[in-house]
């Protein structure tokens, strides 16, 4: 069994079919990428994976257990193995930069502050953001703060961590820094699994990649299969159509 | 205008009117805490609450917004004992002005309520908190850094408004002032000075609330 199993995973919101009989897999310290046109899916099933958006149909199952995404505890549960990078950050803009990547440790799994502090700090480091544990949200550029929600992320020491296109919403400029520390990440034994429309950098760090179409997976195999020798026409066309921009 | 102010026989009563303003802060202070707790599930139930907790809590805002705090107080101190509730002035004072603000800080929390972000709520979900860790450490800082001016606003209003405690009998700051004039029949002098602490004590209560406001959610709040 893989670390992560999506079974046949359906999502609707009211009659509009946005997920449909997903099955995708990924192995501990894997880094799957799903990439397809905008409105395929690929937001939607991690919002799916971390509980934000009930699933109509088929089951998750992390290390063999089976998620049920109906109650609070296994959600709780879930949420200690898993953790999500938004598009637009998402950080507590009433907290300063430290307090955000402390606050999962501190509150949800009760690490003393002085522990959580030295760990954060750690993880400002990381990413490059040591300097700004005292600045607020509001202070900090787009790219800055998607750093800083990385460290977020991390500091709930995540075995898969989801992230949502985090780099759609930067300015060019700094779209690099952040995927410098993604590719930091990703020989660390975290499950990575990323929707980017970045395809350069998709094809570099990716074990595997998912096209997504219509709610459902196209493709599935290693960057080289899918951006060189694609199978399905409708990879074919979008990567195509995304390379020869 | 031949009036000699006498100010001196007033000025003796210092201390005890004094002790009254204490009484009216302990009045406004419990009152605001009180509709506030009352205001915060008011305004969750109103944004996010079912049918059923959504009508709940626009009745009980339609109903104690529409009428004065006053003939609250007068229902709750002069019609209860026929249901054998007794209550005490104060008791009935404070009741009274609870379920009032309650009542008007549901309007004011629900405007902040809705000023929180789904995007951070989200967030903190992902990220393993509880639905009241979520209103502790998220909702709650966004919502006092959107509603802190008229909330101060409000608070001053209840300093105010405790006033009305008087006609119950309760000798907080107008309560005490009474019972001098009706002493030393020197009204003018007595309201006079019980205006001027009115002021002292609003004008404290709003600059620290700013100060407040200021250091706990970085609200450029004016201090004067």
């Amino acid at each position: 069994m893989h670390h992560l199993e999506i079974r046949n995973i359906s999502s609707s919101y009211g009659k509009l079919e946005v997920l449909r009989d997903v099955t995708l897999s990924a192995d501990k310290g894997e880094v799957v990428s799903l990439i397809g046109p905008s409105g395929s899916g690929k937001s939607t099933l991690l919002r799916v994976l971390i509980g934000l958006t009930p699933p109509t149909g088929g089951n998750v199952y992390i290390g063999g257990n089976k998620v049920d995404y109906n109650s609070r505890k296994s959600l709780k549960d879930l949420r200690g193995h898993m953790a999500i990078v938004f598009q637009q950050y998402n950080l507590f803009q009433n907290m300063n930069v430290l307090r955000n990547v402390t606050i999962a440790p501190v509150k949800i799994k009760k690490k003393p502050r002085e522990e959580a502090e030295v760990r954060a700090r750690g993880l400002l480091q990381k990413v490059g953001m040591e300097e700004k544990a005292d600045a607020y949200p509001d202070e900090l550029s787009g790219g800055q703060q998607q750093r800083v929600a990385i460290a977020r992320a991390l500091a709930t020491s995540p075995e898969i961590l989801l992230l949502d296109e985090v780099t759609s919403a930067l300015d060019p400029e700094r779209v690099k820094e952040v995927l410098d520390t993604i590719r930091s990440l990703t020989h660390e034994g975290i499950t990575l699994i990323i929707v980017s429309h970045e395809m350069a950098f998709v094809r570099e760090v990716s074990t595997r990649v998912a096209m997504m179409d219509q709610g459902k997976i196209v493709e599935v195999g290693p960057p080289e299969q899918i951006f060189r020798s694609p199978v399905e026409s409708r990879t074919r066309d979008f990567v195509s159509k995304i390379l020869s921009h | 205008m031949n009036y000699t102010f006498q100010f001196a026989a007033v000025l003796e009563e210092l201390p005890y009117l004094l002790g009254g303003a204490v009484v009216t802060l302990q009045i406004a202070f419990a009152s605001f805490w009180g509709g506030a707790v009352i205001g915060l599930f008011g305004a969750l139930a109103k944004v996010y609450g079912g049918v059923v907790a959504r009508r709940i809590a626009a009745g009980y805002v339609t109903l104690l917004t529409n009428t004065p705090a006053l003939v609250q107080i007068f229902l709750l101190y002069y019609a209860l004992p026929d249901a054998g509730i007794l209550l005490e002035p104060m008791t009935a004072v404070l009741i009274g002005l609870v379920l009032n603000a309650g009542a008007y800080l549901t309007e004011i929390l629900r405007a902040g309520v809705l000023s929180v972000r789904r995007s951070e709520i989200e967030a903190a979900a992902t990220l393993g908190m509880s639905q009241l860790q979520i209103v502790r450490y998220v909702m709650l800082p966004h919502i006092a850094k959107t509603i802190y001016a008229p909330l101060s606003n409000f608070f001053v209003w209840l300093v105010l408004g405790s006033s009305l405690a008087a006609l119950f009998g309760v000798e907080e700051l107008t309560g005490r002032a009474i019972n001098i004039s009706t002493a030393n029949l020197r009204s003018i002098e007595t309201f006079t000075i019980v205006a001027a602490i009115y002021i002292v004590l609003t004008v404290i209560a709003s600059a620290s609330l700013a100060l407040v406001g200021r250091w706990a959610f970085r609200v450029k709040a004016k201090v004067f």
